[in-house]
């Protein structure tokens, strides 16, 4: 700490400041708040989710109020649990073909939205932040009505525009409930991409793409030489964060497939909430689970840490 | 920059409309659906464009199923929940004002102290910051259960607002931090040399600056509660502190109640959200950049 302030505070006014409390105490105070919020509803519950997660825990036990020790009993059982691993599975394709098309359309749409001489573009800008506003739930349920088989408003445009004869069944089909399932995530998160990657799009300078158009460059070339480099950081940031995000996907679940038809659309996330919300009930398994998904999305936190928020010195 | 010939011009401006049929469309389709009856959508279902065009759908759900028009007359069952808009409506602004003030407030102090005085602990705060940002609600869910099932939390709005406070803060710290370290320090020491306390001059100096930012992290942390449904879901299962999400999910699976229902009072709930993102677009898109990488 040798900021001016300090200097000044020890030298010229030292008396008025006698009795006024160190920097590190007054950071000490200004952060209590944080800290019991974040001790209470983060560390201890992710501390408390790994107690659970090597005791049994079931309603009898939840009432009683003990739950005894049993090891790696929980863990065993969810790594046997085939359903598991087509949750996992299913959690990893879901993550590949979200995240793999946001980072690509929110670069294509970024570019698109800068171009300000086009009034298209102007006004695709106004309405690009619009999905950021629907509530994922809700925006489950639009879905769901989106790809209803009978009532659907999917199959009734394209009915309209005379592209199938019959109605198509999108969610209830176990070979494209999956990818039906990406397009509303995509929707609902697609402009905070494309609000990051257009907003690194300001930051840079315009003389390179003036020298690059004096040397002949081709708007291809200017993109593939100098945009996409210079964006290549915000980029990292949409990945590791997207993936993370996408890896705990539940809402849209929830709201149009509810992991049907089959298991053909259940998530790590529903498999967690089912395994300890429905009978019969297992708190425990359903914590080492979580565990399992947390332990994955830490390791892409700490990379996020080190590689991108290292700059950072805050 | 790009663009300059006639058929780059026309491709872009195709490309723009496609985007924009993109965004509208589920739109489009939540407000087709809630004008119109169960039997005018069943009527057609190769139908696009609607019927008929009827209000009854949100007439029902704003008074309560008293009033239940024309199209549900002859209905003799409607789903608890659908009655209880108002107070699912009252809760989830309750909550979402609640978790917005107190993340302000408490994640404002923090990146304060994080973006000013950087000692060891201060910069390790913001890291577990970064990190806690990651943690999905599924992980923190069943714990959070247990703790507040034993302290006597579950079916309260207090519950759901600790918890949801809590879950939040990290981001509004990580949004807030990088403005107040924008701001140049000879204006507090300015202050520190006029007499102010180091409060003082975090509070008549650095806040007023920084309203930009407060409104910024505000309208994300009020749009990011008002969508919560896990936290609620988990914590709370009596009707009458259930917040909107909660009754939305549980009309999943309720096979009474049809598409057109459930249009409704989807278009309800989202309004809010559209309004203020509408309003406050510019300082959302300022807050969602600074919350990602520090600029």
């Amino acid at each position: 700490m040798t900021t001016t302030t300090q200097t000044l505070t020890t030298s010229t006014n030292r008396r008025r400041f006698a009795r006024e409390m160190s920097a590190g105490w007054f950071a000490f105070f200004m952060n209590v708040p944080t800290l019991l919020f974040l001790g209470l509803v983060l560390a201890w519950p992710v501390l408390y989710a790994g107690y659970l997660s090597v005791h049994r825990v079931g309603l009898a036990q939840l009432r009683r109020g003990e739950f005894p020790f049993n090891g790696w009993e929980n863990y065993g059982r969810v790594l046997e649990d085939p359903l598991f691993w087509t949750a996992l599975k299913n959690t990893g394709i879901f993550t590949a073909i979200t995240v793999s098309s946001e980072v690509v359309l929110a670069v294509m749409i970024a570019l698109l939205i800068n171009q300000t001489s086009i009034w298209t573009s102007r006004f695709t800008r106004l309405l690009i932040l619009l999905p950021y506003a629907i509530p994922p739930i809700a925006n489950g349920l639009i879905w769901s009505f989106m790809y209803s088989f009978q009532f659907g408003f999917l199959n009734r445009i394209l009915f309209t525009l005379g592209l199938i004869s019959d109605p198509v069944n999108w969610a209830g089909n176990p070979d494209t409930a999956l990818y039906a399932v990406t397009v509303p995530y995509v929707w609902r998160t697609l402009p905070f991409a494309i609000i990051l990657v257009h907003a690194a799009l300001q930051g840079i300078p315009r003389e390179l793409y003036e020298q690059a158009a004096v040397d002949g460059a081709h708007a291809w070339r200017r993109f593939w030489h100098i945009t996409l480099p210079l964006l290549r950081p915000v980029i990292a940031v949409i990945l590791i964060l997207r993936t993370a995000f996408a890896f705990a996907v539940f809402e849209e679940i929830l709201a149009i497939t509810q992991g049907g038809p089959g298991d053909a659309t259940w998530v790590a996330a529903w498999y967690s909430y089912k395994i300890t919300f429905s009978p019969p009930n297992n708190f425990g398994m359903g914590s080492a689970s979580a565990f399992i998904l947390a332990l994955m999305i830490g390791v892409m936190a700490l990379v996020y840490l080190r590689t991108i928020y290292r700059r950072v010195t805050l | 920059m790009f663009a300059t010939s006639r058929t780059t011009r026309l491709l872009l401006h195709v490309a723009n409309v496609t985007v924009i049929v993109f965004i509208l469309l589920p739109l489009v389709a939540v407000f087709f659906g809630s004008i119109q009856s169960e039997k005018a959508l069943q009527a057609d279902t190769r139908r696009l464009m609607p019927l008929e065009v009827t209000a009854d759908n949100f007439v029902v759900i704003l008074t309560k199923g008293e009033q239940k028009g024309r199209i549900f007359d002859q209905v003799t069952y409607l789903p608890d929940n659908i009655k209880s808009f108002y107070a699912a409506f009252l809760n989830s602004a309750v909550v979402a004002i609640s978790v917005t003030f107190l993340t302000l407030l408490f994640g404002s102090l923090s990146a304060y102290t994080i973006a000013r005085l950087r000692f060891r602990w201060t910069v390790f705060l913001m890291q577990a910051n970064v990190v806690a940002r990651f943690v999905p609600v599924i992980v923190l869910m069943i714990p959070l259960y247990v703790v507040m099932r034993s302290l006597g939390q579950l079916n309260s709005l207090s519950g759901v607002i600790i918890a949801e406070t809590g879950f939040l803060l990290p981001y509004a710290i990580l949004i807030l931090a990088p403005y107040f370290d924008s701001i140049p320090r000879e204006l507090e020491e300015a202050a520190r040399i006029d007499g102010c306390s180091r409060l003082r001059a975090f509070v008549s100096v650095v806040l007023p600056l920084s309203t930009p930012a407060l409104a910024a992290c505000g309208v994300i942390m009020f749009i990011i509660s008002w969508h919560e449904l896990l936290i609620p879901l988990i914590l709370n299962a009596r009707p009458d502190v259930m917040t909107l999400p909660v009754v939305i999910a549980s009309l999943v699976g309720d096979v009474h109640v049809f598409f057109n229902l459930m249009m409704a009072i989807c278009l309800l709930a989202l309004a809010p959200t559209v309004i203020l993102v509408a309003l406050l677009q510019r300082y959302i898109v300022e807050g969602l950049a600074a919350g990602a990488v520090k600029g």
